[in-house]
């Protein structure tokens, strides 16, 4: 009740943005929290960093559209972020995006405003999704000085409750997650295809619910 | 941003039927896809149903259940499916569920038919048509090849245009002074262009110095006359088994016309190609005694490694494999003969099995015998008895382990004289039993590696002439034959037995290869063809007109293939140390190399089903 009345009066908001991208944000539809999770639209994002901190600056971004049934590759959309921050070096051995690349990538205005167009009207789905609510609200509130109200369902959460109590520092990692609903490895560490695996294991973790599930039950 | 989907793009190139297409069609299909998610038990599409996309097994697996039949095959990984459906405008007439919890790519129907509009080798594979893919997979397979020794003409790799000559009539020391001046180890020795005989250093020393001979002495009397000679166009597989088998480092090339037209070396090649397999051959044929040859022998295997690592291909590697084990059976009877004497009567020592057929890999047993002149005394054949035993126990200590069935020269039933051999095999054709043919189908692809060849060649041709005259024979052969078990189940896919610990593996000896040779033999005898290795029988069944061409070239193929993948298997095994065997788990071959071995099985079953239909009278 709390969540939806916060989310709503975010969205007003917005309404009298001076930014275009915004005010569409606001203005979409927006599906009901009752609806069953299986019929509703959802975008599976995922974003690299630079690290785990607040200031963090944002490497690629990779997201797509999806739901219980299907996830459509035709809308995938990645891109390296232009950033002229120095690389921390741990990050960046992880990520394999050196100096040059993230140099040469899209601005990040360009970048976050094809995903608020993108996450319109769509529930967002991420593997520790409120690494990705975050820093999307970080960038948002950069660029715009406003706060973006997102809606998410958070894979790690959701494969806590479906199974507690596994034992191990890894068990929650999206590859293992993955590997117990028979899901395919896949390289980590490319934004889109990290979006990818989470449409796919969220399609998972859902057949396992009752199909009466409702979205306020999953969104955190 | 790029267009490609990267981990779904790799993944379509490993499958049959997205490999035919171009990096960039790919790409862009990776694009079109949709992913789907299925519990194991769900229905993907049902019988009834309007399908508008064809379906991929990205992991997990899928059974298709055949409308109104007891019938289901299992899709794993790699698989498409619900192509039938789109082929007939949409219509679902076999519903399909998931085995397990399935991942599966939805390419739309649009996507699908302009694949098959605009790519041949796409739509070739949606053709259904096992044959034809496996034409594909192998003409793909040789085009990969590093290095395709079939390909390379030897006239192509020798060193120097014009051979070295000499006249016949020259004397040695001439000889010697034009080797010296033409700093060349072997000298043609030819009238005009036409080859009389080859002097090499190696004759210098031994029948020159070492006997003791005049220098002024024509170099006639100390050449080797009449040499085994290649065509210019022979390829360097061919000389390569030449001089694996006999020994020598130099052969003669003649052109069309016959005359001689260089020498090659077996350094040419070796510059060429780089491999051991001839200084083997070399090893084996040198061999002063038996420490020698066993340790000669002993580096069979890892000629074999090397060859498989160099890109040599089935085809070659068993020739040359072959080539090398011919040469320790000749070596430990030269041997066997020179602690016992020269024998008293002519005789053949044959090989019989995969090593007549020219088609051994390593790790195979021994099966031999002799085929003893008629005019042998009662007394001489101790002396054969002794022979038999001592190479046999030679040829066990060169990894040539002993027939477990005593197919061996060392046990008396297999030294026979040739109307002994002629009763046996009269007694197997005109009296057969189910037994005795089970045991005897290896005593049709026999060969002689030593001594009397012409003894064998007519006991040979007697019994392949005697086979065909006999219908119920044949009809033996054919359904003995039929013992085999196939591992293809209805929707080609792979049955497979569980081995001891517990992995499902395909016997691709008992499995593949034996059922095409069995086929080919049965055939070739049934025609009265005395031909021995398997692809020699088909060509000559093609040219007999007893079967089809495309029939025999698909057999070939599955041949080829599954000798391929047996070869690779083995020469993992040989290089961890292994003991090799034919036991491959599919799980260890790519989804690509799967549906090939499929397609194979389907050739070898109907290879099997012409056997039982034209000479098992239909019974097996």
């Amino acid at each position: 009740m709390i969540k939806k009345w916060r989310f709503e009066r975010a969205l007003g908001a917005l309404q009298k943005s001076p930014h275009e991208a915004l005010r569409s944000f606001a203005a979409s539809d927006w599906p009901a929290r009752n609806m069953p999770a299986i019929d509703a639209p959802m975008l599976a994002l995922d974003f690299e960093l630079d690290g785990l901190t607040k200031d963090a600056h944002l490497l690629q971004a990779g997201w797509l559209e999806c739901d219980a049934r299907s996830i459509a590759l035709s809308t995938a959309c990645g891109f390296d972020i232009k950033s002229d921050a120095r690389l921390k070096s741990e990050a960046v051995v992880i990520h394999g995006i050196g100096e040059q690349r993230a140099a040469a990538g899209r601005e990040l205005g360009y970048v976050i405003d094809q995903l608020i167009a993108a996450l319109s009207g769509r529930v967002l789905v991420a593997h520790a999704a409120m690494m990705e609510r975050d820093a999307l609200r970080r960038a948002v509130k950069t660029l715009y000085g406003a706060d973006l109200p997102i809606r998410a369902i958070c894979t790690l959460t959701l494969e806590r409750r479906l199974n507690p109590n596994l034992v191990g520092a890894d068990a929650y990692r999206l590859g293992p997650c993955r590997a117990r609903y028979g899901l395919p490895p896949y390289a980590a560490h490319d934004a889109l295809t990290d979006a990818i695996a989470a449409a796919e294991l969220f399609q998972a973790q859902l057949s396992r619910m009752p199909r009466d599930t409702t979205l306020s039950q999953l969104e955190c | 941003m790029s267009t490609e989907i990267a981990e779904v793009a790799q993944f379509l190139k490993g499958t049959t039927a997205f490999q035919s297409l171009g990096d960039d069609e790919r790409a862009a299909l990776s694009r079109r896809v949709e992913i789907r998610y299925v519990r194991a038990g769900e229905a993907i599409i049902s019988a009834g149903d309007h399908n508008a996309h064809l379906f991929l097994v990205r992991s997990g697996a899928v059974e298709l259940r055949l409308a109104g039949q007891e019938l289901s095959a299992r899709l794993e990984a790699g698989s498409a499916f619900a192509y039938p459906s789109l082929l007939r405008g949409g219509e679902v007439h076999n519903t399909t569920c998931a085995l397990e919890d399935t991942l599966l790519y939805a390419i739309p129907a649009e996507q699908f038919h302009a694949l098959r509009a605009t790519n041949a080798g796409f739509k070739a594979f949606f053709a259904k048509d096992e044959t034809r893919r496996l034409a594909h997979a192998i003409a793909q397979k040789r085009a990969d090849a590093d290095y395709n020794l079939d390909r390379h003409e030897v006239g192509k790799l020798i060193g120097r245009a014009t051979p070295v000559t000499c006249e016949p009539g020259a004397t040695i020391a001439e000889a010697v002074k034009l080797m010296c001046d033409e700093n060349v180890s072997t000298l043609a020795i030819a009238e005009g262009r036409t080859l009389a005989g080859i002097f090499t250093d190696k004759d210098i020393r031994v029948r020159v110095v070492g006997a003791r001979r005049s220098v002024d002495d024509p170099v006639s009397t100390v050449m080797t006359p009449a040499p085994a000679t290649l065509s210019i166009h022979a390829s360097a597989s061919e000389a390569m088994a030449l001089m694996a088998r006999g020994g020598f480092r130099h052969v003669p090339l003649c052109d069309e016309s016959g005359s001689l037209a260089g020498i090659l070396s077996a350094t040419d090649i070796l510059s060429a190609i780089g491999n051991n397999a001839i200084d083997t051959g070399m090893a084996i044929a040198k061999a002063r005694d038996n420490g020698e040859l066993v340790e000669a022998a002993r580096r069979i295997p890892e000629s074999f490694v090397a060859m498989v690592k160099g890109g040599v291909h089935a085809g070659q590697a068993m020739r040359f494999t072959s080539a090398l084990g011919e040469a320790v059976h000749r070596r430990a009877a030269q041997l066997a003969e020179g602690r016992l004497g020269p024998p008293p009567c002519p005789y053949a020592f044959v090989v019989f099995g995969s090593l007549a057929r020219d088609e051994q890999l390593v790790g195979s047993d021994q099966d031999n015998g002799f085929v003893i002149s008629d005019g042998a005394a009662t007394a001489d054949l101790a002396y054969f008895e002794a022979l038999g035993t001592e190479i046999c126990d030679l040829l066990h200590e060169c990894g040539f382990v002993h027939c477990k069935g005593g197919i061996m020269a060392k046990n008396p039933q297999q030294r026979l004289t040739v109307s002994g051999w002629q009763e046996r095999y009269a007694n197997w054709i005109s009296r057969p039993t189910e037994d005795a043919i089970l045991r005897a189908t290896i005593f049709f692809d026999m060969r002689c590696v030593h001594g009397d060849a012409q003894l064998s060649a007519h006991l040979h041709d007697e019994t392949a002439h005697l086979a065909s005259q006999n219908p119920l024979f044949i009809s033996y052969l054919a359904r003995d034959a039929q013992r085999s078990k196939v591992p293809l189940g209805i929707f080609r896919t792979l049955v497979l037995e569980k081995s001891e610990d517990g992995q499902k593996v395909f016997d691709a000896k008992g499995q593949a290869i034996m059922p095409i040779v069995d086929t080919a033999r049965t055939q070739a005898l049934a025609a009265g063809l005395t031909q021995v290795g398997t692809i020699d029988r088909l060509k000559a069944l093609v040219q007999a007109g007893k079967i089809n061409a495309d029939d025999a070239q698909s057999l070939e193929d599955a041949l080829i293939l599954v000798n391929e993948m047996r070869i690779a298997h083995q020469a993992r095994q040989v290089a961890r140390g292994i003991q090799p065997d034919n036991k491959i788990t599919p799980a260890d071959l790519s989804s690509l190399e799967r549906d090939y071995l499929k397609d194979a099985f389907r050739v070898i079953r109907d290879g099997l089903d012409g056997l039982r239909r034209n000479f098992a009278g239909g019974i097996a």
